[in-house]
C-alpha cells in the first residue's frame, strides 16, 4: 500500500530532522502544496541554518556587472545632485555594457517571438511561470488576448568562477590605488 | 592514433581564436572553442576569443592562487581579458600586440625585451615566448574541453599574416612547437582563411558567383595591422579554380589607429573644456571611442553622438565628463584619414624619420590605407604602369563591420576601374571577427576530405646577395648581386637546386648572406642574376647564417657549395648549402640575433 508508505514518509519528513535531511541529499522533496497546511506557523526555526558558500553566484554577477559596466557605482550614487543630463550621459556607457555583459553570460531573449501589441493566443497547456494572464480571465485555456509584454528569458548561463579566498568572498569591487 | 578534429588556430594581434570541426562528418561542421580565461583575480570566464596580452603580476599578486586556471596553479601571470584590463592599469607590466614584434626585424625576437621599457625588477619575455604563451593556452583550453583528443594527435592549421616574411613564419613556428602543437601542424595565410570561411557559408554556389579570369582582393583590416592578398579565380581541367597571386607588405595600420585619433580628437575637445585626463581615462576614452567609431560609422546611424569618459573613483556620474561628437566631423576624420579618396596612380607617402628614430613597433608613416591599396593593385598589374582591378572583394577584420568604411573602399576602387567591371563585394554571411579561424578549419577538412583548396605556392621570390669578387676600393661596399634562390609561386612540398657559380665557404666559421625578398618580381628564375634593381623591389631581411663544422679530412679550408631551397609541406621556406665536391649539406638559419641600432 503505497500510501501509507507515503503518508510515512511524509510525517516523518515533518517531525524526523534527521529523515528529512535523508530525504533532501536523496534528492526527494515531498511536495510542499501538500505540507502547506500543517506547515503554518510550525516551521522548525530551531534547525542549524546549513552553512552557507562564502561566495554566491550573486556576489559573482555583482563583481561582474561592475567590472564590465560599472553597475554598481551608478545605482550606489545619489541621484539628488544632478541634472538628467548629467545622468544620461554617464548612463550611456554603464547600460550598453551592462547589455554587453548579460547577452554574454545569459544570452537574454523573449520568452515569445511576437510584437507587443499583437493579438496573442497561449499554449493549450500554459504555465503561470511563462505567461502572466491580466483582465478578465476567464473560461479554459488557450486563452487570446493583447500581448503587454514578450517577457525575457536566459537561454544560458555561463557566470565567471570564483575561486578566491573566503576573506575576499563578499568583495564586489577591490580598493584602487594608483602608485605615482 | 588518427584525428578525429581539425583545428583552426588564430593567433590575431589582439585577439585569439580557435575553431574545430569533426572529420569524420558529410559536410564541415565548424564550431567555436568557448576559452576559459581569467577576466579578474581569481575569477574565471569563458569566452570565444582570447584576447592576446599578457600580464607579469608581481610577486604578491599571484601568491594565493589568484592567477591559477583549471589546468595551471602557482602562475604568476595571465592570460587573456583580465591581462587586456591590466594593460589600461598597469602598461609596465602588459604585453600586447606581441604578433607584431614577431616581424620587427630591428630587435631580437627571442630576446626578454617585452614589456617594452618595462622596469628592471618585471621579468621580460621575448616576442616568441609570449606567442608560446597564447598557444600554450589555447592549447590546454581545447584539452580542458576534450580531454580524449589530446591535441598532439589532431590536424591543426595556425593562420599567419600573408605578409609575413619567411623569419616570422620561423619563429611562429617555433613557438608553436613550443606550445605543444603537432609537429606536422600547417600554416595558413589569413586573408586566404578568410576566404575559405566565406567558401565554407556558400557551399558550392561561389562557382556561380565567380568566373574564370576574375579577381578577388581580400582586404583584412585588423586592429593593428592590414593585409591585402588577390586571389584569381582560373581554370583546371573544365572546372575553377582559385589560385592566390599576390600579396601585400606588412602595413602596420588598423583600426586601433582609428580609434585612438578620434580619441586625440576627443581628448583635444575636452581639453578646451578645460578637462585633463588622466591615463587610465585616456584609456577609458580610447573603450569609448571605438564604441562611438561604430555606431556613427553604420549606416543610419545617429547624427550626433556624446562621448563619456565616467569618473574615475566610487562617484561615478559627478566625475563623468563628456563631449558631444557629431557624424559628419567623425566621418571626415577617420574616413577620409584613413580612406582617403585618391586616384589609381597616387601612392603613399614615405616619411623618412630624420637622425634618431625611436626604436619601437615601426607604424606606417602614411595612414592612408587606399594609398597602400593602389599601390598594391598597381605593383601587381599585367604590365608596368598598369594596375590589376579586382572584380570582386572580400571584407575582413572587425573594424571592416562599419558600413561607412566598407563603402567607401568600394567607392574608391570603383573610381579606378576606368571602364573595367566594377567592383563589388563578395554576398554572403560574414563573421568578421571569427572568419579567419573558422576558415582555417574548413581549410584543414576540405584539406583532408579532398575539398577545394586555392593554389598559392610562396608569394615572394628570394634571393641571396653575393658579393662580387674583384679589387677592393677602399671606402666602397662591393657591388652587391642579388642571385634567384627561390621563385614566386614555387608550391609547398617541393624543392630546387639553384645551378649558379660555386660559392666558397669557410670550413668552422659562421658564415653570413644577405637575404632579400621581392613581391614584385614573379618571373625570377632560380639563378638568375640581378646586377640590379629599382628602389623599393627587393626588401632585405634578416640574414641567413650557418656554422660549418671544421673537417679534419678536409685539407682546403673552402668549400665550394651552391643553394638548395625547399618550400616544407607546412608553408616553410628551408635554404641549404651542398657541397659540390663532398657530401656535406648545411641549412642555412635566419640571424635574429641582429645588433639593435641604438
Amino acid at each position: 500500500m503505497r500510501i501509507f508508505q507515503a503518508l510515512s514518509v511524509f510525517f516523518q519528513v515533518l517531525f524526523n530532522r534527521d529523515f528529512a535531511s535523508q530525504v533532501q541529499q536523496l534528492g526527494i522533496t515531498p511536495d510542499p502544496a501538500a505540507m502547506k497546511v500543517e506547515d503554518a506557523g510550525k516551521t522548525p526555526a530551531t534547525l542549524p541554518k546549513p552553512k552557507a558558500p562564502l561566495r554566491n553566484d550573486a556576489i559573482t554577477l555583482l563583481a561582474t556587472l561592475q567590472r564590465e559596466a560599472r553597475f554598481v557605482d551608478i545605482v550606489m550614487e545619489p541621484l539628488g545632485d544632478y541634472s538628467d543630463a548629467q545622468v544620461g550621459a554617464a548612463t550611456r556607457d554603464v547600460l550598453r555594457d551592462c547589455g554587453q555583459t548579460l547577452e554574454r553570460l545569459f544570452a537574454i531573449s523573449p520568452v515569445v517571438d511576437a510584437e507587443e501589441g499583437a493579438s496573442h493566443e497561449t499554449p493549450a497547456d500554459v504555465d503561470a511561470a511563462r505567461y502572466r494572464l491580466t483582465g478578465n480571465i476567464e473560461g479554459e485555456p488557450p486563452y487570446r488576448g493583447q500581448l503587454v509584454h514578450h517577457g525575457w528569458q536566459a537561454t544560458r548561463c555561463e557566470l565567471p568562477k570564483w575561486s578566491g579566498k573566503n576573506d575576499a568572498a563578499l568583495i564586489v569591487a577591490p580598493v584602487e590605488i594608483e602608485i605615482e | 592514433m588518427t584525428a578525429k578534429y581539425i583545428l583552426g588556430i588564430d593567433l590575431g594581434t589582439t585577439n585569439s581564436v580557435l575553431s574545430y570541426a569533426a572529420l569524420d562528418t558529410e559536410a564541415a561542421d565548424v564550431k567555436l572553442l568557448d576559452i576559459p580565461q581569467l577576466v579578474s583575480a581569481s575569477t574565471i570566464e569563458s569566452r570565444t576569443s582570447l584576447p592576446s596580452f599578457t600580464y607579469l603580476g608581481t610577486v604578491d599578486e599571484g601568491r594565493d592562487g589568484a592567477f591559477n586556471l583549471p589546468w595551471a596553479e602557482a602562475r604568476t601571470f595571465a592570460v587573456g581579458r583580465f591581462a587586456q584590463y591590466r594593460a589600461a592599469e598597469a602598461p609596465d607590466r602588459t604585453i600586447g600586440a606581441a604578433k607584431s614584434w614577431l616581424c620587427h626585424q630591428r630587435v631580437d625576437r627571442r630576446q626578454p625585451i617585452l614589456p617594452w621599457n618595462a622596469p628592471d625588477e618585471v621579468d621580460k619575455i621575448s616576442p616568441v615566448t609570449a606567442s608560446q604563451v597564447y598557444l600554450e593556452h589555447l592549447v590546454a583550453a581545447w584539452e580542458d574541453a576534450f580531454p580524449d583528443a589530446p591535441i598532439s594527435d589532431q590536424q591543426v592549421v595556425l593562420t599567419v599574416p600573408a605578409s609575413f616574411d619567411p623569419v616570422a613564419r620561423e619563429l611562429t613556428r617555433e613557438a608553436a612547437t613550443a606550445a605543444g602543437l603537432p609537429a606536422g601542424f600547417v600554416l595558413l595565410e589569413e586573408p586566404q582563411a578568410a576566404l575559405y570561411a566565406w567558401l565554407a557559408t556558400t557551399g558550392d554556389d561561389w562557382r556561380k558567383m565567380l568566373k574564370v579570369n576574375e579577381t578577388v582582393l581580400v582586404c583584412d583590416i585588423g586592429g593593428g595591422t592590414t593585409d591585402l592578398t588577390l586571389v584569381r579565380v582560373t581554370e583546371e581541367a573544365g572546372t575553377l579554380a582559385l589560385e592566390r597571386v599576390a600579396v601585400g607588405n606588412h602595413l602596420l595600420v588598423g583600426g586601433d589607429n582609428m580609434d585612438l585619433t578620434l580619441a586625440h580628437m576627443v581628448a583635444t575637445e575636452f581639453d578646451k573644456q578645460g578637462v585633463k585626463l588622466n591615463p587610465w581615462q585616456s584609456v577609458s576614452l580610447w573603450h569609448s571611442c571605438r564604441a562611438a567609431k561604430e555606431s556613427l560609422l553604420e549606416e543610419g546611424g545617429p547624427e550626433k553622438q556624446s562621448i563619456s569618459v565616467l569618473g574615475r573613483g566610487s562617484k561615478l556620474i559627478g566625475g563623468t565628463v563628456s563631449v558631444e561628437v557629431d557624424r559628419q566631423s567623425v566621418a571626415n576624420l577617420l574616413v577620409d584619414g584613413f580612406l582617403p579618396p585618391c586616384s589609381a596612380a597616387d601612392r603613399p607617402q614615405k616619411q623618412r624619420a630624420s637622425g634618431f628614430q625611436e626604436i619601437g613597433l615601426p607604424f606606417e608613416s602614411d595612414p592612408g590605407i587606399t594609398l597602400h591599396l593602389a599601390a598594391f593593385l598597381a605593383a601587381h598589374g599585367e604590365s608596368t604602369g598598369s594596375s590589376i582591378f579586382p572584380t570582386h572583394v572580400l571584407f575582413n577584420g572587425g573594424v571592416l563591420k562599419a558600413d561607412t568604411l566598407r563603402s567607401r573602399l568600394l567607392e574608391v576602387m570603383r573610381q579606378w576601374c576606368e571602364g573595367n567591371q566594377p567592383t563589388n563585394p563578395l554576398e554572403g554571411v560574414h563573421d568578421l571577427d571569427h572568419a579567419v579561424s573558422r576558415g582555417a578549419a574548413y581549410y584543414g577538412w576540405a584539406k583532408d576530405q579532398g575539398g577545394m583548396r586555392i593554389r598559392g605556392g610562396v608569394a615572394r621570390s628570394y634571393y641571396v646577395g653575393i658579393e662580387t669578387a674583384g679589387l677592393a676600393i677602399p671606402g666602397a661596399p662591393r657591388p652587391l648581386r642579388a642571385l634567384c634562390v627561390v621563385p614566386f609561386g614555387m608550391e609547398e612540398g617541393t624543392q630546387c637546386d639553384v645551378p649558379s657559380g660555386e660559392v666558397g665557404l669557410v670550413l668552422g666559421e659562421p658564415v653570413q648572406f644577405r637575404f632579400f625578398s621581392s613581391a614584385i618580381r614573379k618571373s625570377d628564375r632560380p639563378s638568375d642574376v640581378l646586377n640590379a634593381w629599382e628602389e623599393g623591389e627587393l626588401v632585405e631581411s634578416v640574414p641567413l647564417e650557418a656554422t660549418l663544422p671544421a673537417d679534419a679530412d678536409v685539407e682546403d679550408a673552402h668549400v665550394p657549395v651552391t643553394f638548395q631551397s625547399r618550400v616544407t609541406e607546412l608553408g616553410m621556406l628551408e635554404l641549404w648549402c651542398v657541397s659540390t665536391n663532398t657530401p656535406g649539406r648545411w641549412k642555412l638559419e635566419f640571424s635574429v640575433r641582429e645588433e639593435t641600432e641604438s
